[in-house]
């Protein structure tokens, strides 16, 4: 008898299996690095990418753009995530994170068609990477860091390298210089969010500055703003979570009134609970008043005359910024306003930056945060520097934190590669190729380096490998010159961490591609499934054929 | 229907239209077989070190790669009835056991392959059945027999890690030492040497960022949150603990508010604060300088927390609520009430702390009952850290089915051929038709090592024929080993390779009864499926480990 097909799984599911399901999930990967391998390196293009709403940003940053891309594909997938995770850990090298995997593939997709097995693979892939690792923090220059002064020209440098990338690598001396100053400002969590970017529109990228203390836009303001002076000396400074209008109570108590005069004193409480509330703030002694919630007319008003300043609906970080920057803390009742809950700033004033006008809160005490004022043309132009900015705080403060160093510009691949072959030299077995194909992959870096920037790799590539072969370890791609210079000595420094996180990154992805052989895929519950596949548990058609 | 099948007159019709109606070998059985035969070799290329991984896509398009079986056959959403008996066998000894589950659905499948084969042969299926519950139960009388060592001294951190090495070297292979090594260091940290041991004690808290070898442990409870006041560390930590949103202000039904006069409404508001303060202040006079609330914070009960100094931790789920009281020992309030001694739960101290960039919470405990250690994951992207996650859950469950029943069984197919072996040689002394049933059953062991050579890309048959030698020698302990290049046996205990007792004890026995079941089945009836909308699909996941 005919033995007609069973069914397993459900209706729909998609299966597909072996060697060939496993190239096609590394193909898949090949297409995702194609789209991000153009924005590598100083000489790197930028890419503009327009989502479905129709927003456009122009990036080079890989995460960005990977984010943007929407990958559907499950195992390209792996590639979006691995970016996202250099993203999360040091913030940079999110471009060399995806194209070391997507290399590593390459080279390896020959031995998966020749039927090795993917776990010898794997195997020889995790021994590389550990040694590579051990490399890195072998060489690694450790810089020493009670000498302030030379902590200080070692940030700056890794600040520059990170920024040479980037848009805005024109201005990098000048960008690197105050990224350092911004981060070295900070407390020793060095938490991120109490570095502020604000973005004004006009004006050229050199007018950006650096406030050593916090800085908003003005808020949306009330009548009798104008009255109010917008300059304070030493000011104490009530930060308020306190709606300050008069309809200020809570919204689920109602009023019933039994006659005229009961109306009359209803509407005098009302007033005279926001008098009373406002009377308490000015005898604090607060000269500026801040607050999360609206400040209404009646309250500005009444500030104006009392030679107080007020704004009202301010962002909630920008709030917890000035709170860490003048120390007091946000109140959410004027009962308790003392001395130690206010706030206090050198100077306080409201200036003209650009087409906005700009509250400045300057020589704070604590002046544990700072923000950058950026300004420039377009829009798509200060986000993408505003996203170098933070690509270039992030490595500044990984290197405040692991005070090793490498050379960038392809040097330490270079090197890496040149101790990985000569190491897959000494072994017999399988091992010794798939360790050399790991070593070849690695010089994807400055390959691509000089492909960018148009010069002839191969050539470029021949020069390194022999000034490596003689001990020139830090000889990486002179971008400016076509040709190869000690990158060492050329201040092109990265953290020795960046590296180390994108080589276990990639090598993990690739791994982790190569030990699947088989994708499973369920229809999308709720959607429109196949007609009358299975309704409810257990009552499959095992024999619908 | 692509193809008809011919209904036998007179039973068909005595039911509804559309109902279907299978019966006899041809029809049911080995249709059934064929169906476990097929879903038994999709796990089973995921067998063993060199197991590969499948990439699962479900129904809510989740990706997930993994080699875990109980996970595969969780997602995949198996329709075939008989199929599902596997399935149930294999959830089964996941509940009990923890692990082992693929041996169950590589086992179980091998058994009705050759159950077809017998069937073929012309026995019934009776004597089938018969067989195989002899075989299986001189199986289980065999194995402990071939028992090569127990762990004693569980609450050595190096014995420890040996024995959950062989159960994390079949999910993450090339880095079970550094593995077993921390899960070995969270198990021991929380064993107390008595005979029980909670799974639910050892938590992994997944932080994307870095590679496994940043993975650490942490003694206590981890979560990703933040503090959301000022507070950020406490020291012998009393901890109140609310399920609800830490405001007072909040009724379960609407209601307003009704003033009367203007007095009323000038003290409304004074109230309101007062009130708040008051509360809190309750609070804090028991002693309490923990609370953790299941909902959001107000902003004036936060104000008045961070006067008294008291530390705010919220958690979304309901889940890690439950969890935390019960480290804790807390009892979760219904309400913002003061909590009495009784209520309250305590702990060495609550701070927060920083892994990687995530800003993490930590309980941390450091008493002898009701210790917790969490175990903090790091990779590179999720899909990864989830199957690490399974690898230390595997782990866990090693260890505490050691401490259970401290008895190992060499690894690598040793044991499987050397039940293999004797119950061969038993079957041989049996004088009815079960004799060839017995004989299969032990034929069906096979498949282990098997699937073992054949994932590592070695000769099945070269390396069966190599093992029943070596068994025949008498040297009981040797199994495959997969590093060497070629078809080669090594001995097992020797390389530190031991499953314990309990998961094949058990293995054994849920995929025989598995398999029985599955061929005792002669007819199938279906009745059409009911027409009109889909039947609300419950929702399994709701409390399931996150």
């Amino acid at each position: 008898m005919m033995q007609p097909q069973v069914i397993v799984l459900k209706e729909g599911t998609d299966t597909s299996q072996g060697v060939p399901q496993l190239v096609s999930n590394i193909n898949a990967c090949q297409v995702i690095s194609e789209a991000v391998r153009t924005t590598l390196g100083p000489r790197g293009m930028d890419k503009l990418v327009v989502d479905n709403r129709g927003k456009a940003t122009i990036s080079n940053d890989g995460a960005t753009i990977l984010k943007l891309l929407d990958v559907v594909h499950p195992a390209a997938k792996t590639l979006v995530d691995i970016a996202r995770s250099q993203d999360a850990e040091v913030g940079d090298g999110t471009t060399s994170v995806t194209l070391l995997a997507a290399e590593f593939l390459k080279q390896l997709k020959p031995y998966v068609e020749e039927g090795l097995h993917p776990q010898t693979i794997i195997r020889a892939f995790r021994t590389a990477t550990h040694l590579a690792v051990k490399k890195i923090k072998e060489v690694a220059v450790t810089v020493k860091k009670d000498d302030k002064q030379e902590q200080r020209e070692l940030l700056v440098k890794c600040a520059s390298t990170a920024l040479n990338s980037k848009l805005i690598a024109g201005q990098k001396e000048f960008f690197s210089e105050m990224v350092v100053e911004a981060v070295m400002s900070l407390d020793l969590l060095l938490p991120l969010k109490m570095i502020g970017i604000k973005k004004v529109q006009g004006g050229a990228l050199e007018d950006s500055q650096l406030v050593a203390g916090v800085a908003f836009k003005k808020t949306f303001s009330y009548a009798g703003f104008e009255m109010q002076p917008k300059r304070y000396d030493n000011p104490r400074i009530a930060l308020l979570n306190v709606e300050l209008e008069l309809k200020a109570e809570k919204d689920n108590a109602e009023v019933r009134v039994k006659n005229v005069e009961d109306y009359q004193a209803i509407v005098d409480a009302e007033w005279n609970i926001l008098y009373d509330k406002l009377d308490k703030i000015c005898k604090s002694g607060a000269k500026v008043v801040l607050s999360k919630l609206p400040i209404g007319d009646v309250a500005t008003q009444y500030f104006a005359d009392r030679d107080l300043f007020c704004a009202g609906r301010v962002q909630e970080e920008d709030l917890k910024r000035t709170m860490m920057a003048c120390g007091g803390s946000i109140q959410t009742s004027v009962g308790s306003l003392t001395d130690d809950v206010l706030g206090l700033c050198e100077l306080f004033e409201e200036v003209q930056v650009g087409g906005e006008r700009y509250n400045f809160f300057k020589g704070c005490p604590k002046a544990r945060t700072c923000t950058i004022i950026l300004r420039g043309g377009a829009e798509q132009f200060m986000e993408e520097t505003e996203r170098s900015l933070h690509d270039a705080i992030m490595i500044v403060r990984r290197s405040i934190k692991n005070d090793s160093v490498v050379a960038g510009g392809g040097a330490i691949e270079m090197e890496l590669s040149k101790y990985l072959r000569d190491y897959s030299r000494t072994i017999p077995g399988k091992q010794q190729l798939l360790i050399g194909a790991y070593a070849k992959a690695l010089e994807i870096i400055p390959r691509q380096l000089c492909d960018n920037a148009g010069f002839d790799a191969t050539n470029i590539l021949n020069k390194l490998r022999a000034k490596h072969a003689q001990g020139g370890m830090w000889y990486g791609v002179d971008v400016n010159n076509e040709d190869i210079a000690d990158n060492f000595v050329a201040c092109v420094w990265e953290p020795a961490i960046v590296r180390i996180n994108a080589l276990t990154a990639a090598s993990e992805a690739a791994c982790l591609i190569l030990s699947v052989d088989e994708t499973i895929k369920n229809p999308r519950s709720g959607g429109e499934g196949p007609p009358g596949a299975g309704r409810g548990r257990g009552r499959g058609r095992p024999h619908a054929h | 229907m692509a193809l008809h099948v011919p209904k036998a007159p007179g039973f068909a019709q005595m039911l509804k239209d559309g109902a279907k109606h299978y019966s006899g070998l041809e029809e049911a059985v080995y249709r059934n077989i064929t169906a476990c035969k097929e879903l038994a070799q999709t796990t089973r290329t995921a067998y063993g070190p060199n197991g590969m991984n499948k990439m699962v896509i479900n129904h809510l398009e989740k990706l997930l790669v993994t080699n875990d079986a109980a996970t595969i056959l969780r997602e995949l959403e198996v329709q075939h009835p008989a199929a599902k008996m596997l399935v149930m066998a294999s959830t089964m000894q996941e509940d009990e056991i923890g692990e082992g589950t693929n041996f169950v659905m590589v086992f179980a499948g091998a058994l009705l392959e050759q159950g077809e084969d017998l069937l073929r042969m012309g026995l019934s299926v009776s004597e089938v059945i018969e067989g195989y519950e002899m075989a299986c139960k001189k199986a289980v009388e065999i194995l402990p027999d071939c028992v090569s060592s127990s762990a004693t001294n569980m609450g050595d951190i190096n014995v420890a890690t040996a024995m959950i090495r062989t159960a994390v070297m079949s999910k993450q292979y090339g880095n079970e030492d550094f593995l077993a090594n921390l899960i070995a260091e969270a198990c021991v940290s929380i064993y107390t040497g008595s005979g029980s041991f909670n799974v639910d004690n050892v938590r992994t808290c997944k932080i994307l960022g870095s590679g496994l070898h940043a993975s650490s442990v942490l003694h206590g409870m981890v979560f990703k949150k933040e503090v959301e006041g000022d507070v950020t560390t406490v020291k012998e930590a009393k901890i109140a603990v609310f399920s609800s949103p830490f405001d007072c202000m909040v009724t379960e039904t609407k209601g307003t508010v009704l003033i009367k006069n203007a007095d009323e409404l000038m003290s409304f508001s004074k109230g309101e604060e007062d009130m708040m303060e008051a509360h809190v202040k309750a609070i804090a006079d028991t002693g309490v300088n923990v609370v953790v609330t299941g909902g959001k914070v107000a902003d004036m009960a936060l104000h008045y927390a961070n006067k008294y100094n008291l530390m705010v931790v919220r958690l979304n789920s309901k889940w890690d609520l439950r969890r935390l009281c019960k480290t804790v020992g807390a009892v979760a309030l219904p309400r913002v009430t003061a909590p009495t001694p009784e209520e309250m739960g305590r702990c060495d101290s609550v701070y927060l702390s920083e892994v990687g960039d995530t800003q993490v919470v930590v309980f941390k405990h450091e008493k002898e009952e009701g210790a917790i250690a969490t175990v903090v994951i790091r990779g590179s992207t999720d899909n990864r850290m989830d199957d690490i996650e399974r690898a230390v859950a595997d782990g866990v469950n090693t260890f505490k089915a050691l401490v259970r029943d401290a008895r190992l069984l060499p690894g690598g197919g040793a044991t499987e051929i050397e039940l293999a072996k004797q119950i061969t040689s038993y079957g041989e002394s049996c004088p009815g038709l079960e004799q060839y049933a017995i004989k299969k059953f032990a034929e069906a062991f096979e498949i282990v090592p098997r699937a073992l050579a054949e994932n590592s890309g070695v000769k099945g048959n070269e390396i069966i024929s190599k093992l029943y030698a070596s068994h025949h020698e008498g040297n009981r302990n040797m199994g495959i080993d997969i590093e060497a290049e070629g078809a080669a046996v090594t001995d097992m205990v020797k390389a530190g390779i031991q499953d314990p007792f309990v998961v094949k004890h058990w293995g054994i026995k849920l995929a025989t009864n598995a398999a029985i079941t599955v061929l005792r089945v002669d007819q199938i009836i279906m009745a059409k499926p009911a027409g009109g909308p889909k039947a609300p699909q419950g929702k399994k996941d709701w409390d399931e480990d996150d």
